[in-house]
């Protein structure tokens, strides 16, 4: 199914376990119907989907921010819990709070669990200078760019070191010169240290540079309409990205036209 | 520098053209003192009255009634303004009830609240602090619905209590709609004591107001108290505004 190829085994990280998903708003919309999905620790998997098929409540039952309406979400053995340090979710906006320093913001999570202030200072700085923003600590949300404050966000994300990585299409504000940029170092971030990631994605390229294993989820009410896997060799670049990937990316594509015809990727002929 | 000294400046020229206006009024009206005292006998009134030691009394019992009405009142409002901007049933239950107290006149109630608390400085504390109340409830409750839901959902996903989301993210995020209703709280804080003092007090400048006026028919004197009354409003206003530029980072 999976198939991990890097040089180190795929240890760390989070099993996940969605069993018979369904979330049903209290106004009756039905976002998610009976989703069921293992990832394995360690792996990358992408979620892809078209806008408003659930791909973010999903994020979001995993982070334990929304209870299932039906079926069992389970991390390692526990449902999640937000704040115990074993999932952080980096959303779509870099939801920073505008009147704290950089640093401030991405020690916030540490901050909320009272962890003493040098402590704090060296892990936030540590933290920064891995998504490249060592310079920024004292600068306000304001004075950075757009690029900065996904990085910022990325920073507080994994400051706690979660063994499970929620990524809500965290660069898909980025023009696309500097998402391919992101999406180079996170693979880079995840390489260096493996753990459990989850990203949810409307773009097949990327997907398909980052991760083990795809998931093409329906229309609304979302469902699990095809697992493709990605066996491509580690570290991906653009050139490794030759046949065999165009073939994912056909596979992937066909299976959106299908799900959501007329909707996606005319493009695809079959 | 240049900056300060022309703020200066064009304070000494708004002063200066204020008391030529009011000199003027009473030259060309030819208003006897006790109609309107031009600003010097108003001046030589409030020298008499600081040198006899009567201004400063009764500056003393109002400022006291002043502060702790407005911290009173103040510090209730905004614990008030919180539970009423959380919670949908709170302000369902209270509001009519605080809208409905603001809506009647103070003057008529202050005898009441008076003779109710025993009509020492406690009573004119209270009538200060319910004056000061609903503007920075309201303000309150505003700021905290305006919190960015964004923001509150990031919290929560790093686990916050309710606790450290109120004073995390409702608190500062409100900070600049409580302190506009902490400028309006100020200035009424000093209307409040007045109108406490009006209902039963022996001393402060409400009731100095109140003997210049009535008793002695001495406009001057009366002046003199609104003065220090205007005075001490700005002064308490200047604090606000202070506390907000240092507290208030955006």
């Amino acid at each position: 199914m999976t198939t991990v190829q890097r040089s180190e085994p795929a240890t760390r990280g989070l099993a996940v376990r969605v069993a018979g998903l369904g979330v049903t708003f209290p106004g009756g919309t039905q976002a998610l119907r009976d989703i069921s999905l293992d990832v394995e620790p360690g792996s990358f998997t992408a979620v892809i989907g078209p806008n408003g098929c659930g791909k973010s409540t999903l994020l979001r039952v995993l982070a334990g921010l929304l209870p299932p309406t039906r079926g069992r979400v389970e991390l390692g053995a526990q449902p999640p819990r937000p704040g115990d340090g074993r999932v952080s979710l980096a959303f779509q906006q870099p939801r920073l709070v505008p009147w704290l320093s950089t640093l401030d913001n991405v020690a916030l999570p540490l901050t909320l669990h009272g962890v003493a202030n040098g402590e704090r200072r060296r892990r936030a700085e540590a933290a920064l200078d891995r998504v490249g923003l060592r310079d920024a600590v004292d600068r306000t949300p304001r004075e950075l760019s757009g690029g900065m404050r996904q990085r910022a966000a990325l920073a507080r994300a994994l400051i706690t070191d979660p063994p499970l990585l929620l990524l809500d299409e965290p660069f898909s504000a980025l023009d696309a010169l500097t998402r391919e940029a992101f999406d180079a170092e996170l693979q880079r971030l995840w390489l260096d240290q493996p753990r459990t990631v989850i990203l949810v994605t409307h773009s097949v390229g990327e997907a398909i540079a980052l991760a083990d294993r795809i998931v093409v989820l329906t229309a609304r009410p979302g469902r699990v309409a095809r697992e493709v896997a990605v066996d491509l060799p580690r570290p991906r670049t653009f050139n490794a990205m030759a046949p065999r990937a165009r073939e994912i990316e056909v596979a992937v594509r066909e299976t959106l036209a299908s799900v959501h015809p007329g909707d996606l990727v005319p493009w695809v002929s079959s | 520098m240049g900056v300060i000294v022309r703020r200066i400046g064009a304070g000494i020229l708004s002063l200066a053209a204020f008391l030529v206006a009011w000199k003027l009024i009473t030259v060309i009206g030819d208003l006897p003192d006790f109609i309107l005292p031009p600003p010097e006998a108003v001046v030589q009134r409030g020298l008499r009255a600081i040198t006899t030691g009567t201004l400063a009394t009764h500056t003393g019992v109002t400022l006291v009634e002043i502060i702790l009405g407005f911290a009173v009142g103040a510090l209730t409002a905004i614990a008030t303004g919180i539970a009423l901007g959380k919670s949908v049933l709170i302000e369902r239950v209270l509001s009519p009830y605080i809208v409905a107290a603001q809506a009647v006149p103070i003057l008529a109630l202050a005898p009441l609240l008076d003779i109710w608390f025993g009509g020492g400085l406690l009573a004119r504390v209270l009538i200060c602090a319910l004056i000061v109340f609903f503007p920075i409830a309201i303000a309150t409750m505003v700021g905290i619905r305006s919190t960015d839901p964004l923001l509150a959902e990031m919290l929560r996903s790093l686990g916050a209590t309710p606790r450290q989301l109120i004073l995390r993210l409702e608190i500062p995020s409100a900070l600049p709609v409580i302190f506009g209703g902490l400028r309006v709280g100020v200035t009424l804080a000093v209307i409040g004591a007045v109108v406490a003092e009006w209902a039963g007090a022996s001393s402060g400048l409400g009731v100095l107001i109140n003997i210049a006026n009535q008793g002695l028919f001495d406009t001057p004197l009366m002046f003199v108290a609104l003065t220090t009354l205007a005075v001490i409003g700005l002064a308490f206003y200047g604090l606000v505004v202070l506390a907000e530029r240092r507290l208030v980072a955006h």
